[in-house]
C-alpha cells in the first residue's frame, strides 16, 4: 500500500477512469447478472411449453415457447384479483396506519422534559429483548381475541415495531432542530399542529425509508395468513402461491371447465409453466413499480444522514 | 408524584400521541408474554392458558427426551446465524464499498436496481424458482452439470446449508448495502480530498475513511442480530426446503420448528418450553452485548 503513496493533484480523484475502475464495475455487473438470473427463469419459464420442461428440463433457452401457462393462470383469474386486492389493502393500510402510528410515539418520546418518554422507551424495548413466541401469540389472537381469519391479524402485528420506532426517533432528535418546534409553539401553534405541520413533513426521508421496509414487509407476509387466514376469499397473494400446488390440482379436477379449454391445453394443466406464470404475476407488478420508487426510497435514506 | 403527574398534563397531547402505538404494543407483545406459563402447564384448548393445570418442569423433560431434535435444530438455529451474520456482514458492506467507489454512476444505479429486486420476493415465491434450479429431473443444476442429486430428499441434506446461504445472499445483499451505502453518501468528502492531498490511494482511503465511518453502523447492526441469535427467517427454512422431512437434519430451526408445531397444533408442551428456551437465551445475549457495546462504544448503545 504504502508505495503507492504518490502524491496525486487530481481535482476530484472521482472523476478518473482507471483500469481499476473498469474491473470494479465488471465485478459489479457480473454480480448483477447472477441476482438477474433467477428472476429471468421465472420469465422464461412461465412461456415455455410445459411438454418440453417435462422432458428436457426448466432452461433459459427453451425449444419451444408457449402461453399455455399463462392461460391457466386466467382460469383462476378471480381469485387472483381477490388476492391481489386484499394484499393492496393490507399493504397501504398497514404501512400508512404503522407510519403514523410510530412517528407519532417517536416524536413524544423525543420530547425533552417529557417526564413519562422514560417510562415510554423501556416500555418500547422490551418487546424487543423479550417476547410470549408464536405459540402463546396464536393462542391469545385466536382464543382471547377471537380474531381467527381477520385481516385485522395481517394488520396489526406488523405495525409497530421497536426498531423502526427507534430509527423514526433517532431522525427527530439529530435532524430536526428543536428550536422549529419552539418557534412553532410561540407562533401559537399546538402540540398536534406543530407535529402535522412541521415534524411530519420534515420527517418525510426518514418515513419514506422506514414506509418502505414497512411496505416490504407486509407485502411479504405469508406467516400471518398462514396461521390465521381461513376463507378463501381473505386470502392475500402470498398464501394464494403457497397453495398454488392445491390450485392447480383443484382446477385438473374440476369438471367446470370447458372441454375446449381442456382441449386447447392438450388434456391436461401445464404445472411447470403455469406455477411460473403464477409467481410471475405475483412479484411482477413489484418489480414493474420498484424502480420508480427506488428514488424516492434510496433518497430517503441517503439525505437523513447527510444533512444530519 | 404531584409534580410528575402536573408534567404529565402539561404533556398530555404527548401522551395521547404515544396512546396508540402503546395499545397495539400491549395487545400484540405485551399480552402473549402471559403465554409464557404455558411452558410449565399442561394446555388444554377448552381450559386455555389460565385454566390449564400446572405441571410444574414436565415440559422441560421432553426436551430431554426428545434431545435430539431439541439439540438438532438449536445447532442448526446458531450454524445458520454465524453463517448468515460474517458473510451477510462482509457482503453488505464489500458491496456498499464498492457501489460507493465506482466512478460510473449511471451504470451504477441502474445496476443497484436489480441488485435489491430480490429482496421484494417473499420465499413463498423463492420456493419454485429454488424448485426450478434444484428439481431433480428437471431442474437447472442436474442438468447443467450433469448431476444426479435429489436435492429434496436424504441424499441432498448435507447441500442445503450452502444451497440456503447463497439464496440469502442473492436476496439480501443488494438492500443490505443500501444502509451501509447511506452512511458512506454522508461522509464529507473533503475528507477524501484531504487524504488525496496527502497522497491517500483508493485503498488507504477506504480504509482509513470509508471503513471507520461504516464502524458505528456495523456495530449496532451486529448488536441488533445478536439479539435475534435464536431466531431465523423462518420463510427461509420453512418455504424453501418445502419442511421436507428428511432435510430436518441441517435445515430445521427453532423458529420453523415452532411455526410448524403451531399451525398444526402439535407438541404444545414440547413447543412452549422451547419458546421460553428461545425468548430466555434471546434476552440474555441482547443483554449482553448491550452492556459490550455500551462499554465500547457508548453512543451506539441501544438502552
Amino acid at each position: 500500500m504504502s508505495k503507492k503513496k504518490k502524491a496525486e493533484f487530481a481535482p476530484s480523484r472521482s472523476e478518473k477512469k482507471t483500469f481499476g475502475q473498469y474491473v470494479l464495475c465488471l465485478v459489479l455487473l457480473l454480480y448483477t447478472i447472477a441476482c438477474a438470473l433467477p428472476i429471468l427463469l421465472v420469465f422464461v419459464a412461465a412461456f415455455t411449453d410445459d411438454k418440453w420442461i417435462a422432458q428436457n428440463g426448466f432452461s433459459f433457452f427453451p425449444g419451444k415457447w408457449s402461453m399455455a401457462g399463462f392461460n391457466s393462470v386466467l382460469r383462476y383469474g378471480d381469485s387472483l384479483i381477490t388476492s391481489y386486492g386484499i394484499t393492496i389493502f393490507v399493504t397501504v393500510v398497514g404501512t400508512l396506519f404503522g407510519l403514523l402510528v410510530m412517528s407519532m410515539f417517536a416524536y413524544s418520546i423525543s420530547r425533552k422534559g417529557f417526564r413519562l418518554a422514560g417510562f415510554l422507551s423501556i416500555y418500547l424495548l422490551i418487546p424487543m429483548l423479550f417476547n410470549g413466541g408464536q405459540l402463546s401469540g396464536y393462542i391469545v389472537f385466536t382464543n382471547w381475541y377471537h380474531l381467527k381469519d381477520s385481516l385485522l391479524l395481517l394488520i396489526l402485528p406488523l405495525s409497530v415495531t421497536t426498531m423502526n420506532v427507534i430509527i423514526l426517533r433517532t431522525y427527530i432528535v439529530n435532524s430536526i432542530p428543536g428550536e422549529l418546534m419552539e418557534a412553532a409553539k410561540i407562533d401559537g401553534a399546538g402540540e398536534y399542529r406543530t407535529f402535522f405541520q412541521i415534524v411530519l413533513p420534515l420527517l418525510k426521508p426518514s418515513l419514506a425509508a422506514v414506509g418502505f421496509m414497512l411496505a416490504t414487509s407486509y407485502w411479504n407476509d405469508w406467516q400471518n395468513a398462514m396461521l390465521y387466514i381461513t376463507t378463501k376469499k381473505k386470502y392475500p397473494l402470498q398464501l394464494l402461491l403457497v397453495n398454488i400446488q392445491n390450485s392447480i390440482q383443484f382446477l385438473l379436477n374440476n369438471t367446470n371447465v370447458p372441454a375446449s379449454v381442456r382441449a386447447a391445453m392438450g388434456g391436461s394443466i401445464p404445472e411447470y409453466s403455469s406455477i411460473m406464470a403464477t409467481v410471475l404475476v405475483v412479484i411482477g407488478p413489484i418489480m414493474v413499480a420498484y424502480p420508480f420508487f427506488q428514488k424516492y426510497f434510496i433518497k430517503g435514506l441517503t439525505v437523513g444522514s447527510v444533512k444530519g | 408524584m404531584k409534580e410528575f403527574l402536573r408534567n404529565t398534563w402539561k404533556h398530555r397531547a404527548h401522551v395521547v400521541m404515544a396512546l396508540p402505538a402503546f395499545l397495539i404494543l400491549f395487545f400484540i407483545m405485551y399480552v402473549p408474554m402471559l403465554g409464557i406459563s404455558l411452558a410449565f402447564k399442561d394446555y388444554k384448548t377448552s381450559l386455555g392458558i389460565f385454566g390449564s393445570e400446572w405441571n410444574g418442569l414436565e415440559n422441560f423433560k421432553f426436551l430431554i427426551t426428545s434431545k435430539r431434535i431439541f439439540l438438532r435444530m438449536t445447532s442448526n438455529t446458531l450454524m445458520y446465524y454465524g453463517i448468515f451474520t460474517v458473510v451477510g456482514t462482509v457482503l453488505n458492506v464489500g458491496l456498499a464499498i464498492a457501489i460507493d467507489q465506482c466512478v460510473f454512476k449511471k451504470a451504477t444505479k441502474t445496476m443497484q436496481t436489480v441488485m435489491i429486486i430480490p429482496v421484494f420476493i417473499s420465499y413463498a415465491a423463492v420456493q419454485f424458482i429454488v424448485n426450478a434450479f434444484l428439481h431433480y429431473d428437471n431442474g437447472i443444476i442436474n442438468n447443467t452439470f450433469g448431476t444426479d442429486i435429489k436435492f429434496y430428499t436424504e441424499a441432498g441434506v448435507q447441500f442445503w446449508p450452502l444451497i440456503l446461504t447463497i439464496i440469502k445472499i442473492w436476496k439480501d445483499t443488494g438492500y443490505g448495502a443500501v444502509l451501509y451505502m447511506s452512511v458512506l453518501a454522508g461522509v464529507d468528502s473533503s475528507l477524501y480530498e484531504a487524504a488525496e492531498i496527502d497522497g491517500a490511494n483508493r485503498w488507504r482511503k477506504i480504509w482509513h475513511i470509508s471503513l471507520p465511518a461504516l464502524i458505528p453502523m456495523i456495530t449496532v447492526m451486529l448488536l441488533l442480530s445478536v439479539g435475534s441469535i435464536m431466531k431465523s427467517d423462518t420463510g427461509l427454512f420453512y418455504q424453501v426446503t418445502r419442511n421436507v422431512g428428511a432435510l430436518h437434519e441441517t435445515t430445521q430451526v427453532i423458529d420453523s420448528y415452532v411455526f410448524h408445531a403451531v399451525k398444526t397444533s402439535s407438541n404444545i408442551g414440547f413447543t412452549a418450553a422451547t419458546s421460553l428456551f428461545q425468548s430466555v437465551v434471546g434476552l440474555l445475549l441482547m443483554l449482553f452485548a448491550n452492556g459490550v457495546v455500551r462499554k465500547v462504544h457508548p453512543d451506539n448503545a441501544l438502552f
